[in-house]
């Protein structure tokens, strides 16, 4: 098993490289962007006085570099600084959106992963059969339509018609967890359905090029049933090749998602992106455009641990 | 269960291949055959010829295209054509293994050998303890000195012998009264090739199992067969003990396979490709090591597949590269064409090199036409012609590779395997390279396609004065074409000179070994 730790430190490191490299570009995206920061966030109003005076409380008279120490040490300690808009510290108030965004997140990937390998298995038993057609066009129509119509069309169906749900109605974790779970439902699964259509469109694809190939051949010879066959070897291997589409539509996940957010009434992260680019809150912007880094960072980490748990090709620092 | 006399016999069995649009074609006609108790029964044929349909319907793994018309297939006194698809699924790895022609994709990666064969015996519900025991002790039969150890292997770091191995053991796992091997050594080297099949005749003598021999390879057939069969376009043409059909057989068309595989260099109408006194050196290469690496992070310890590698080779020369699978000849192709970059040493050419490879099947590109691919292989080396110019350049050497004009129009798929392989030698051409080389270019065809592709290598080389570098571990071609012959093992030369000294008189332990494993090259 050396071969496997050691492949998990080379991993660690890269891991620490890339976050390194991303705070630093996000750092110094908004310390490049034309224009003086103090004086767009004032307006054009506002005096010579003010803009310097902000230009001192920001620290944006302080060399670029040693700014970015400043703040990555702060960062490295969870301070992020304060918010301008809303007088707050930047980490409370990303903190403080997480259950929303992690929840509905979580439950999102739930649904694509429950949903998305039974469809594929079943399409790729018989693709081009009467199932398989139906299945796939399905997957396209979900794919194709807007999200703010889908969450709308699922709020009537299920508030109006079926009457199991209200929305607008967010309960905090910390108050009942259930209802918190169930708050969330309907919006997650208004995240999650084009992405279903994704992963299945994926996993359709990467389980009928496996089921016609060798191994599985190897297997019908050793007189396995289909059912087993798809069970032990076809699931499995696709698995593997779609740790990478999950893991990118989790990362988009992970983001919040603005609209629907905002149909459903829900204190996410998306909402408290646009309230940052909208109030010109820097500060705060920032520290979510480096949290949403730092989740793709995170993912795709995450993402080569479990292949290389799975797939001892990588393991062996092989590509398969 | 052992069965007297016959232990399958296929009786008029028709089948046909439809893909629900089209009008079904016949792949098998009338097919008549028996396999006896405890025998090896060799089935040759060209590619196509209905073999491969052949193994699929006797084991019941044909897929939803494939029909049964009419005809039985009686087994152990049993018509398989009339049991359900689920009792036929269960005689599989029970009483009837099959292995195929490809190793390498064959085991599932994600799991050990032990898991990938205990699935046989979870499948019928044996005891976990003695299923275990009965993989070990398969395993040690079928030539793994550490069963425990390979057991607990992943598939990716066998050998593509040791895979094929494994996947023997798997079908005769339970015990099975008939082995249907379809192609089981087309994709190893010679020498593992040899000690597969010796397994293979072990495990007939040792356990009475029947095996259904498919290949393509006659010398194979003839030295490993108790009775032979020849098959063409779905029906057996000529069939009787190995001998007889090797010495006289019946029909024209055995006759004609039988002279394309002895490879003879008269009757094909070759010679070796000599350099002139005094020709220049076209490529060299001096002191070469190279080594792959799979990290950054590793650089330091580069593993070298070859060491010291150092060689001349003439205008207009054909030399062969030989030696056994894993020995080299590949990295080294790789270095010359610069594929690779060498550690230390330095390679010397003159004039442009072009190369041939193995599966003209996955070197071309689906989606374009010869035409596509002819014009891309003008653009990379650099050669400008007006569109009249390079029609007539094209349809020269399409002639020059034994193709024509309408080949031009072409997609892969629409080629044979001998086409294509003519196609990617074309490719070649146009660049006109002074060097060729070519890395395995018969093995991945039949022996129709195999003999016209070594005519026309040789062709190129004599009248066209291209020098060539052929990697091969079939020593007859070697010997009927090339003057030149380089010995390669464990990633060293150990012997080059001319080649009929070399192979009349080897001095190294592995030429020699490879002498040994001539009789089974297709």
């Amino acid at each position: 098993m050396g071969s496997a730790v050691r492949s998990a430190l080379i991993r660690l490191c890269e891991f620490l490289l890339t976050a390194l490299l991303v705070s630093f570009l996000t750092f110094s995206a908004f310390a490049i962007i034309p224009g003086d920061t103090a004086r767009v966030m004032l307006g054009p109003e506002a005096s010579e006085e003010q803009v310097e005076a902000l230009r001192e409380e920001l620290g944006l008279n302080v060399p670029l570099a040693e700014r970015y120490v400043d703040w990555l040490g702060n960062a490295f300690r969870g301070d992020f600084g304060k918010s301008l808009s809303f007088g707050s510290p930047v980490g409370d108030l990303i903190a403080s959106r997480l259950p929303v965004t992690l929840g509905m997140s979580l439950i999102a990937l739930v649904f694509v992963v429950a949903v998305s390998f039974p469809m594929a298995a079943i399409c790729s038993r018989n693709p081009g059969s009467i199932k398989d057609k139906s299945l796939s066009t399905a997957g396209h129509i979900l794919f194709a339509i807007p999200p703010f119509a889908l969450s709308m069309v699922l709020i009537l169906f299920f508030s109006k018609v079926l009457h199991i749900f209200t929305a607008g109605r967010y309960t905090a974790p910390s108050d009942n967890f259930g209802a918190y779970v169930v708050s969330l439902l309907l919006p997650s699964l208004c995240i999650a359905l084009p992405k279903i259509a994704m992963t299945f469109k994926f996993l359709r694809a990467s389980m009928i090029e496996f089921s016609q190939g060798d191994f599985v051949r190897t297997a019908k010879s050793h007189g396995l049933s289909d059912l087993s066959i798809l069970i032990k070897h076809i699931i499995p291997n696709s698995a593997v090749s779609s740790i990478t589409v999950i893991s990118l539509v989790l990362s988009d996940i992970m983001g919040g998602s603005l609209i629907v957010e905002q149909v459903f009434n829900l204190p996410g992260l998306g909402r408290l992106l646009l309230a940052a680019i909208s109030r010109r809150d820097f500060p705060l912007l920032s520290g979510i455009v480096f949290y949403l880094a730092m989740m793709t960072v995170i993912l795709y980490f995450l993402a080569d641990v479990i292949s290389a748990v799975i797939d001892p090709r990588i393991r062996d620092g092989r590509a398969s | 269960m052992s069965y007297k006399g016959h232990i399958l016999e296929v009786n008029n069995l028709c089948l046909s291949l439809s893909n629900g649009s089209s009008a079904p074609v016949r792949i098998l006609n009338d097919l008549t055959f028996n396999v006896r108790s405890g025998e090896i029964l060799g089935l040759i044929g060209d590619s196509g010829s209905g073999k491969t349909m052949t193994a699929l319907a006797v084991s019941g793994l044909l897929s939803d295209f494939a029909h049964v018309d009419s005809g039985e297939i009686i087994f152990e006194g049993e018509d398989l054509v009339k049991k359900s698809p689920k009792q036929r699924r269960l005689l599989l790895g029970e009483k009837i293994g099959v292995i195929f022609q490809d190793p390498s994709s064959a085991l599932d990666p994600l799991q050990t050998v032990e898991s990938n064969l205990s699935e046989i015996i979870r499948l019928r519900s044996g005891d976990k303890e003695e299923g275990r025991e009965r993989i070990l002790r398969m395993l040690k039969t079928v030539g793994f000195d550490d069963p425990e150890e390979t057991a607990k292997r992943y598939p990716h770091r066998l050998s593509g012998g040791q895979r094929q191995r494994v996947l023997i053991a798997g079908a005769a796992l339970m015990n099975p009264s008939l082995l249907i091997a379809d192609e089981p050594t087309s994709s190893l080297d010679t020498v593992t090739s040899m000690s597969i099949m010796q397994l293979l005749h072990e495990m007939c003598q040792e356990m009475g199992i029947s095996i259904l021999f498919i290949s393509h390879n006659l010398n194979a057939v003839r030295n490993f067969c108790d009775r032979v069969m020849v098959m063409k376009e779905g029906t057996i043409i000529d069939s009787d003990t190995s001998w007889d059909i090797m010495g006289q057989p019946k029909s024209a068309f055995t006759a004609e396979l039988l002279l394309k595989s002895r490879l003879d260099p008269k009757s094909l109408g070759i010679t070796q490709g000599k350099a002139e006194e005094g020709a220049p050196v076209v490529l060299s290469a001096e002191d070469i090591c190279a080594g792959y690496q799979y990290s950054y992070f590793r650089r330091s310890k580069t593993p070298l597949v070859i060491s010291d590698v150092s060689f001349d080779i003439r205008k207009g020369e054909s030399v062969g590269l030989i030696g056994s699978s894993g020995c080299g000849k590949t990295t080294l192709v790789k270095t010359i064409l610069g594929l690779l970059k060498p550690e230390s040493g330095s390679i010397h050419r003159s004039g442009k090199i072009a190369a041939v490879f193995q599966d003209p099947v996955s070197s071309l590109n689906p989606a374009h036409t010869v035409r596509w691919h002819l014009d891309e292989a003008l653009m990379a080396a650099g050669i400008k012609m007006s569109a009249d110019e390079k029609k007539n350049h094209f349809l020269k050497v399409l002639e020059d590779v034994g193709l024509s004009g309408k080949h031009l129009t072409r997609f892969p798929h629409q080629m044979s395997g001998g086409q294509r392989q003519k196609a990617a030698i074309a490719m070649c051409l146009v660049q006109d390279p002074s060097v060729i080389i070519a890395d395995e270019p018969f093995s991945a065809l039949d022996a129709s396609s195999q003999a016209s592709v070594i005519k026309l290598l040789s062709d190129i080389n004599t009248k066209h004065g291209t020098t060539m570098l052929i990697v091969s571990h079939n020593l007859r071609v070697i010997k009927a074409m090339c003057s030149k012959v380089i010995v390669m093992d464990k990633g060293r030369i150990v012997e080059s000179g001319d080649t009929d000294k070399v192979l009349d008189n080897p001095v190294s332990d592995a030429t020699a070994a490879l002498l040994k494993a001539r009789m089974y090259e297709a």
